[in-house]
């Protein structure tokens, strides 16, 4: 079987390990590239995959377990959430600090809000896109 | 019970240099610690005393509740320990070096220690003399692991080899870690390394301990501040902002290390802020390690 998800870490990246390793599941998630009820590797697999401790990625999917973005199910494995229709009020608390992020670059790098919103609906209009692309190719 | 516990460790050199000062680690079961810090910071002789094979002028050490200096057959027993610098005896020959571990070791395990072998592809008919650094290591490694230690001590165990090697050691580590669970406490100059393994991290700087933390919550609660000279701010200033760790100026720049998230952060440099933007920013923990060392000069 080949793995649903290609995750990658970088030690290079100013998130820790288990963090990018939340990042991209969840952006699996969102580009339907891990679609709902799909399998991860266990956490020894993944470990491996990655070469990193077994503890890093037990604290990711402990995250994404919380973030009701997967689901153990005892005995069998851990699984992409059938309910990914998460709370809005959840979704919001997870994305404000990015977004926050998000602001503090643009404003350094001297984009205003509205360039900043415009790079935005330019950016989910290529994951739309995406997504389209990948629904007529399966 | 902690797998090792070492409280106030002092070492002075005979002259009178301090190398370690009043320094505490302990290490939990199972727990996985990186000890940093410069060369010359205090690692090795940490460690050394940490096993027995050094004397502190102060402070305890214990390896699971153990003395190793009154009960080192014991301690050693539940114990892996492998260096840049050791020797093996030049004119044995790779089995027996494996063999002499093998008796000295009640619980050495044979099946583990010839996969290993195997893995290494190790050849037992040459001797030591003739290994590479690499093959030496590789040697060293099967011979402080196949007895299955609940602590495993690795100074700088990727010292001198090629990426290649240094990442098959990293991954035997890990695949032992996941197999026994045992507790690791490595040395390495190798951030990306101690990035992939370790669950905390401590940091030596001039005998001094001077992180010991969570490696996820030192990433995620430590930024780095960059300003531009230009922006008339001071070391001086950052040093006297709370939760400053280090701070220096290097390349036209201010760079200081402060505890705390983005947000807070960025909150408390309000007072300092005079127009230019200071930039607040997580760092990846190569930038964290030499911010440290750098900035505390």
């Amino acid at each position: 079987m080949t793995p649903p998800i290609h995750v990658h870490v970088s030690p290079n990246d100013d998130a820790p390990i288990y963090r990018q390793v939340v990042r991209q599941v969840v952006e699996g998630v969102a580009s339907g590239a891990l679609a709902p009820g799909e399998r991860l590797p266990s956490l020894r697999a993944m470990a491996q995959q990655l070469a990193v401790a077994p503890l890093t990625v037990k604290k990711a999917y402990d995250v994404l377990e919380a973030d009701g973005v997967i689901e153990t199910r005892r005995g069998q494995g851990t699984f992409v959430s059938e309910a990914v229709a998460r709370s809005t009020r959840s979704a919001v608390q997870r994305v404000r600090p990015l977004a926050r992020r998000l602001v503090v670059e643009a404003d350094v790098a001297g984009l205003d809000a509205h360039a900043l919103a415009a790079l935005i609906e330019e950016e989910a209009r290529a994951l739309e896109n995406e997504r389209a692309s990948r629904g007529e190719a399966s | 019970m902690k797998a090792l516990e070492l409280q106030g460790i002092t070492r002075i050199y005979e002259r009178g240099a301090r190398v370690l000062s009043d320094v505490d680690l302990a290490v939990d079961p199972g727990e996985v610690v990186g000890l940093l810090g410069a060369n010359g910071a205090g690692k090795t002789t940490l460690i050394r005393i940490a096993l027995g094979m050094l004397r502190p002028q102060g402070g305890e050490v214990r390896v699971f509740g153990l003395d190793p200096k009154r009960e080192p057959v014991e301690t050693k027993r539940r114990v892996g320990y492998v260096s840049e610098d050791q020797v093996l005896p030049p004119y044995l020959r790779v089995g027996d070096v494996l063999g002499m571990h093998a008796e000295l070791f009640d619980d050495w395990d044979p099946a583990l220690a010839k996969r290993l072998s195997e893995r290494f592809e190790l050849e037992p008919k040459r001797r030591v003399s003739t290994l590479s650094k690499g093959q030496a290591r590789r040697v060293a490694v099967v011979s402080a692991i196949a007895h299955r230690p609940e602590l495993l001590v690795l100074d700088e165990p990727a010292g001198g080899l090629d990426p290649a090697a240094r990442r098959e050691m990293l991954e035997t580590a890990l695949e032992f870690l996941a197999d026994e669970g045992s507790a690791i406490l490595f040395s390495s100059h190798h951030m990306a390394d101690v990035e992939r393994i370790a669950g905390r991290v401590a940091l030596l700087d001039r005998g001094h301990m001077v992180v010991d933390q969570d490696l996820d919550d030192l990433r995620e609660t430590t930024m780095l501040l960059r300003a531009p000279v230009s922006s008339g701010l001071a070391v001086a200033d950052v040093r006297g902002v709370d939760g400053c760790l280090a701070a220096r100026a290097a390349h036209e720049e201010i760079r200081a290390l402060l505890r705390g998230t983005e947000a807070e952060v960025t909150q408390r440099l309000e007072p300092l802020q005079n127009g230019t933007p200071l930039h607040v920013a997580p760092l990846t923990l190569e930038d964290l390690f030499i911010e440290f060392v750098e900035g505390r000069r």
